[in-house]
């Protein structure tokens, strides 16, 4: 096996200038926390799932206050192909819901994790090829670098590291229920986007 | 068991056209589904595509417009499978992870072929472009970690090691120096012209999904990437293509085509570990097999001979998709530093090679080395997958 460890989010070097590199590192980021779910059990289930919640929680947000409302009317159809991608993610957001309150353990788990996997990584190639290219193509460096850095802000909100043994369970305490985190994440970012309404 | 294709009969031509119905398959999982599934789609697919191809070329050489109906007809069918089969593929996949599994076959595919070559002058050109390919994984690999911060790893699954081969940057030779000499066709082993027909189809494919998926591509370098090795894919189908012997007839080609179709479709059913799969292996065997014997009368009849003459007496043991460590291993500790000068193999950088190396590089460090700069940038280290140890040539070891 190779001993190099799966990047998560934010780990690497990157400059993070452009939004739209650095959500589709996300977008791989969240495959990877989905992988770790899936080959965890018991106690180190619970820890990576609870990593796959918050970074799927911050990601959404993220896209939901920076990136949407760019393409809405950044360009021809941007509504249309704005709101496909909201419908995908209220479906994604109700399965994700409903994982959050069952037990890891639970047999309906594992089902239930691989359909929302299916339809994450689905939204997530819709986002790429229907939203981001336009972006790329309708945005100077200038914006491509702001929204870059409002997601980097969200980003912070959601640690993805493994945390050591016992602290996983007050860390996640810490950082309260999914929609307090999201609420969070949107003043994060609002912050970064230099607007606070 | 032995299957002798020529022995036996398939579905009539006239029942072989499927409805949308049936050409709308389900693909397979792109995450969870065997990896060497996925590599016996993308091979299937390049002989499909060689099928086709191999069909337009020959009806615009035929004077005779009942041929030219009749290879329409069975071109048609070949079209829809091509269909089939490529339509396996999901299209939840990015365009690099479907690069990796293209270089996953043709890391696996040729070391088999390697493996099983009885001729050493061939076997020792499948074992020279093996370690090219090899390199490509490993370079593609990078750029994928980059752009979506996943690993190779997740595609071929262990099954393939990921680290350097051949250098890419010396993959650039004087076109003159990727011609090879043919295989001669009454003498050859009957395995050798199948596995020829086999490896330059999917390098051939793979270069034209390289060609057009390239610029699809907005991140610079994954641009510049594509197009340094779409460049050494036109340089394999040349080495590839150059070994199948051209004195071949027309009729000839096709039967060897045909055959080796069913040769393929028959391994693959063999071994396919997805069942959905395996049943459209198995009922495009039962395809190609009409369109072997439509083939076999056409050669009859124009060049009045019996196909049994070049083919084997029975089909030859089953080309297998499986781990080729230790094999490419051996080859990475032996035969790094060859290239190729005329039809044969050195290892001195000549003359002709230093030209074209300063010709295409222009001073400059090529993409296949500035993605590996720029992954370093990033992460600090390299991506690869040394499932068996340490690089054998501790001059390839990661520093």
């Amino acid at each position: 096996m190779s001993e190099l460890h799966t990047p998560q989010a934010g780990d690497d070097q990157a400059q993070d200038t452009d939004v739209v590199a650095l959500l589709m590192r996300q977008h791989g980021d969240i495959r990877n926390l989905f992988d770790e779910v899936e080959a965890a059990t018991g106690e180190e289930r619970r820890d990576a799932f609870r990593r796959l919640v918050r970074l799927l929680a911050v990601h959404e947000t993220a896209e939901e206050e920076v990136v949407h409302p760019f393409a809405r009317r950044g360009f021809e159809g941007g509504e249309q192909v704005v709101e496909d991608r909201l419908a995908e993610e209220r479906a994604a957001k109700e399965t994700l819901a409903a994982l959050d309150e069952m037990d890891t353990d639970d047999p309906e788990f594992m089902p239930q994790l691989m359909q929302l996997r299916t339809d994450v990584q689905e939204h997530a190639r819709a986002e790429e090829r229907y939203e981001f290219t336009h972006i790329r193509r309708s945005t100077d460096a200038t914006a491509l670098a702001a929204m870059a850095k409002a997601v980097k802000a969200a980003e912070a909100m959601a640690p993805t590291r493994p945390h050591p043994g016992v602290e996983s369970g007050a860390a996640n305490v810490a950082l309260g229920p999914v929609a307090a985190l999201m609420d969070r994440t949107k003043d994060a970012v609002r912050k970064a986007m230099g607007n606070n309404g | 068991m032995t299957f002798n294709p020529l022995e036996q009969r398939g579905i009539p031509l006239d029942r072989q056209v499927r409805s949308w119905r049936e050409l709308n398959v389900e693909p397979v999982d792109p995450d969870r589904c065997d990896p060497y599934t996925r590599c016996r789609i993308i091979t299937m697919n390049g002989i499909e595509v060689e099928a086709i191809l191999f069909s337009h070329q020959l009806a615009r050489n035929t004077v005779d417009p009942e041929i030219k109906r009749q290879l329409a007809r069975v071109r048609y069918i070949e079209a829809q499978q091509q269909k089939v089969v490529n339509w396996l593929l999901p299209g939840v996949s990015s365009v690099l992870e479907t690069t990796i599994a293209y270089e996953q076959v043709a890391v696996d595919l040729t070391a088999w072929v390697a493996r099983m070559e009885p001729d050493p002058y061939l076997k020792q050109a499948y074992q020279f472009g093996v370690l090219e390919d090899f390199d490509h994984l490993y370079r593609y690999a990078n750029l994928y970690e980059m752009i979506e911060h996943r690993k190779a790893e997740s595609i071929v699954d262990n099954l393939t090691e990921v680290m350097p081969g051949r250098p890419t940057k010396f993959h650039h030779r004087d076109p003159v120096d990727n011609v090879r000499d043919p295989y001669a066709k009454d003498e050859t082993d009957p395995l050798s012209k199948l596995h020829a027909l086999t490896i330059m189809s999917a390098e051939q494919q793979t270069m034209n999904f390289y060609m057009n998926t390239g610029p699809t591509y907005m991140e610079p370098i994954a641009r510049q990437l594509y197009q340094e090795i779409g460049l050494i894919e036109e340089e394999h189908v040349t080495h590839y293509e150059s070994l199948v012997d051209p004195g071949e007839t027309w009729w000839e080609q096709l039967v060897n085509h045909e055959y080796n179709e069913c040769y393929l479709y028959y391994s693959f059913m063999e071994q396919e570990s997805d069942p959905k799969v395996k049943a459209i292996w198995e009922l495009h065997l039962n395809m190609e097999l009409e369109h072997l014997h439509t083939a076999c009368d056409l050669m009859r009849r124009h060049d009045g001979r019996e196909p049994q003459e070049i083919l084997a007496p029975e089909l030859p043991n089953v080309l297998t998709f499986e781990p080729n460590k230790q094999y490419l291993r051996e080859l990475l500790d032996t035969q790094m530093d060859l290239t190729t000068l005329g039809a044969g193999y050195v290892r001195e950088a000549h003359e002709r090679f230093e030209q074209m190396q300063e010709q295409i590089h222009g001073g400059e460090e090529p993409p296949s080395e500035r993605v590996m700069a720029e992954h370093d940038e990033m992460f600090g280290r390299e991506y690869r997958v040394q499932s068996e140890g340490e690089h054998p040539d501790p001059a390839m070891r990661e520093k």
